[in-house]
């Protein structure tokens, strides 16, 4: 892994980036102008914030499947401690955040206490936090929030919707953690050689538990976002949300294996992702192909940076 | 003296462009048995894979009986009697000793059929001519020890009717019973007048079996000399390109105070019941059989299995390791044995390896300093004489020592006061082995307290000013410097658990 490496993966990318931007806007007059621009923005913030976590998870080596249930939870708690246990909303919003982020932190300890690996583990809780959640829905869903909380989801400050800040803000902040802190350091080193990183006394086990706390505390802020955005909440939000999550962390060149990632990359794969399919929606490709085309642009992406990356080191 | 019945002169071999045999000549005689050394890098393997038909050279002549040849294939250098006994054995373990020492060249009957029972006759015949009556030519080679496996692979040479074997490294993976009985059976081959290239790192070998050696270094042709002609120390400066004083250079340094004490300390079945004190300044050698515990005191100590019962003093004071971070904190450094897996993340540059343990000296707040982690990363380069493109460079790519010298590296940034050091040469070659010699020496004359794990018996007792000896799990015996003899020590890593001899 050099710096030159990683500068190659996402300078390709950026470049396959502007290439379909440039596609997208001749097949349809709607697609490159600044109002779809900016809600795409809206529509890929919950993905985002968690793709940004998962980004230091998958660093590591691990992996978080329970993304989607905990974002799932987050909204159904959202709704419940307002209207049913009768909290103010800002206050039952945050408490069903730290509900989320309590369930990020239960999937860090079972991985680092009981040694399961992650892909089981949060394998596990991905069914056990939207059982949660049907459970305390009783499939109703709540509506009719004040006025205020749609500023969040539908609203913007500047010009630019509220949550593309929030997005923005925690994309800048992931950067500088995982690229210049000893946090950083010690992401990548365990994703490159645990059993060294624990030899060279890095605590292994408690950066574990923090950013599964974290990857629980970002899907349930994407949570809180969504019900702000689609004015309602459901149990069933957020399904195959960290499927979408993982593609564009992986596309954004972040090695599955550990050791190798970065969030530039990962916030162009996201857009990517997002250019693809509001365009290929707007050219009037139906969503299947839409999905099929994302496989594939994944699958070229990964192999071509792969071909730079072996005639990069040798 | 006989003619040869092989010389190569003038051989030369490239790469990719880079030279790595240069001008090299080299000859064996019937009944010889002629060593090849040189530091890992210095052409021995090249040499003897063009010798065996792997490789064909660049530049140079090879010379069989007489007749000059060119090998096209291994084929070619079977047929003119040239076999090999490489180090990772070629055989193939589903198939039975026979099968396997005749494959490729099966007698026949009249009818063409393999004639199975005269494979299964002359195979018995090849193992009883090497002294080998216990192994069954029927077993299946799966079930066969590394020795064993070693010992039909010199049937098979035979077979084909070898004038020269080549053996490349034969004792890198036996236990010493075993290299005792390789020896017995390569002076046997040379009695019969098979003439031997034998490849070694080990000095001992080299000075009971050779009657001549050739010292290679960096591709080119050092010397040959008779064995009788040369001693250690003079075949080691020629491997390294310079006089090193000591094989292992013991300095002397200020035996201060106490700073570690370990009283009956225990974890599982391989830390029974432990007491010893370390003191300032002073190298205590833990000597012991794989599986003796040793490796498990160390990571008792260094927080990784902590201990179950027990008292460890730290310069007095009782203090309780349950984790590398806490030992660290606490002036405890290890430099683990399996370097790769432990020691080092291969992947990532010598910079961040050498900060690894000491990431907050170099961090103001959450922050890495780079321009500081860098100084720091050259002032440990340089200090200890790592050889590398750059600091940026991934540790991965560096030599076996040059890696182990980042790992001393890492932990000398945390300023340890005991440095645990376990098998900190193995798989180092003699120029860097020497090198990190002379670092303990440095270490120990600034006072810091060494506990070093070895397998290799010389070493430990070259270097030790005490001698820990254990096996299963409990220390049976403690030997000052002057009364540890390779006698004494090999007694107490036998003996028997008596306990309380510490």
């Amino acid at each position: 892994m050099t710096v030159k490496s990683i500068f190659r993966h996402e300078t390709l990318l950026a470049l396959l980036l502007v290439a379909v931007l440039i596609v997208l806007s001749f097949q349809s007059d709607r697609f490159f102008t600044v109002s779809n621009l900016l809600n795409q923005g809206r529509l890929m913030t919950e993905i985002g914030l968690i793709a940004i976590a998962m980004t230091f998870v998958i660093a590591t080596g691990g992996i978080d499947l329970s993304v989607g249930s905990i974002l799932g939870l987050t909204a159904i708690l959202t709704g419940v401690f307002w209207q049913n246990v009768g909290m103010p909303l800002a206050v039952a919003a945050c408490a069903a955040i730290a509900v989320g982020s309590f369930a990020g932190f239960c999937n860090g300890l079972i991985i680092t206490r009981f040694n399961v690996p992650p892909l089981i583990a949060t394998l596990a809780t991905l069914a056990l936090y939207r059982g949660l959640a049907e459970g305390i829905s009783q499939a109703r869903s709540v509506r009719g929030y004040p006025e205020w909380f749609y500023v969040l989801g539908q609203g913007e400050v500047l010009g630019v919707p509220t949550q593309l800040w929030i997005l923005l803000l925690a994309a800048v902040l992931a950067s500088i953690i995982l690229a210049y802190t000893r946090w950083g350091r010690t992401v990548y080193a365990i994703g490159s050689n645990e059993v060294a990183s624990r030899f060279s006394g890095l605590s292994v086990e408690h950066t574990k538990l923090a950013l599964y706390t974290a990857s629980g505390f970002a899907a349930a802020l994407a949570g809180v976002i969504f019900v702000s955005r689609v004015s309602t909440t459901r149990s069933d939000m957020g399904t195959g949300i960290e499927l979408d999550a993982i593609t564009a962390v992986v596309l954004g060149g972040t090695s599955i294996f550990g050791g190798r990632g970065t969030i530039l990359g990962t916030v162009i794969g996201l857009c990517l992702i997002q250019a693809l399919k509001n365009g290929l929606s707007l050219a009037g490709v139906k969503g299947d192909g839409t999905i099929m085309l994302i496989g594939a642009v994944l699958i070229l992406a990964i192999l071509a940076s792969n071909l730079f990356e072996r005639s990069g080191t040798r | 003296m006989t003619a040869p019945y092989v010389s190569l002169t003038g051989m030369s071999k490239s790469f990719v462009g880079v030279k790595v045999l240069k001008d090299v000549s080299f000859d064996v005689r019937p009944g010889e048995v002629h060593a090849l050394l040189g530091e890992n890098g210095a052409g021995k393997s090249t040499l003897i894979k063009m010798m065996a038909g792997l490789y064909t050279p660049d530049a140079g002549t090879i010379v069989v009986d007489g007749k000059e040849m060119k090998f096209a294939s291994t084929r070619d250098a079977t047929a003119a009697g040239i076999a090999t006994v490489y180090q990772e054995l070629l055989l193939f373990p589903e198939m039975t000793v026979a099968e396997n020492v005749f494959l490729g060249h099966y007698p026949r009957t009249a009818l063409g059929i393999i004639d199975w029972p005269e494979v299964r006759a002359r195979t018995r015949q090849l193992l009883d001519q090497l002294d080998t009556f216990d192994l069954d030519v029927d077993t299946k080679v799966l079930s066969l020890s590394v020795a064993q496996r070693q010992r039909v692979e010199i049937a098979k040479a035979l077979s084909k009717n070898a004038r020269v074997l080549i053996m490349d490294e034969p004792t890198a993976s036996l236990v010493e019973a075993d290299v005792q009985r390789l020896m017995a059976v390569v002076r046997q081959l040379r009695e019969r007048g098979v003439a031997i290239v034998y490849v070694s790192h080990r000095m001992s070998e080299i000075f009971a079996l050779a009657d001549r050696v050739t010292v290679l270094r960096d591709g080119a042709h050092v010397g040959t000399r008779d064995i009788g002609e040369v001693d250690e120390r003079e075949l080691v400066s020629m491997m390294v390109g310079r006089p090193i004083d000591s094989l292992f250079p013991k300095a002397e340094a200020a035996i201060g105070e106490t700073v570690l004490e370990v009283k009956n300390l225990n974890h599982g079945r391989h830390v029974r019941d432990i007491s010893f004190a370390l003191r300032k300044g002073e190298i205590l050698g833990i000597a012991g059989l794989v599986g003796s515990g040793r490796t498990e005191l160390a990571l008792t100590l260094f927080g990784m299995t902590p201990a179950t019962s027990g008292e460890i003093l730290l310069d007095g004071k009782p203090v309780r390791i349950a984790s590398p971070r806490q030992a660290r904190d606490l002036g405890i450094a290890y430099v683990p044995e399996d370097r790769g897996l432990q020691g080092l993340v291969k992947s990532m540059a010598i910079r961040k390896n050498v900060s690894m343990a000491s990431i907050e000296g170099v961090s103001s707040g959450i922050f890495i300093k780079a321009g500081a982690e860098a100084q720091r990363a050259l002032d440990a380069v340089k200090r200890l004489g790592v050889r590398c493109r750059s600091i940026a460079q991934p540790v991965g790519e560096l030599s076996g020592g040059n890696q182990q010298k980042v790992v001393i590296a890492k932990w000398l940034q945390t300023n340890p006061k005991v440095l645990i050091l376990d098998e900190p040469t193995r798989g180092v070659d003699v120029g860097a082995k020497a090198e990190i010699h002379t670092i303990m020496g440095e270490l120990v004359k600034q006072g810091v307290a060494i506990l070093m794990i070895s397998s290799e018996l010389p070493e430990v007792l070259g270097m030790s000013d005490r001698l820990l000896v254990m096996n299963g799990g409990r220390v049976t015996g403690v030997l000052d410097r002057a009364e540890a003899t390779p006698e004494r020590v090999g007694a107490a890593m036998t003996r028997l658990e008596t306990g309380e001899a510490a």
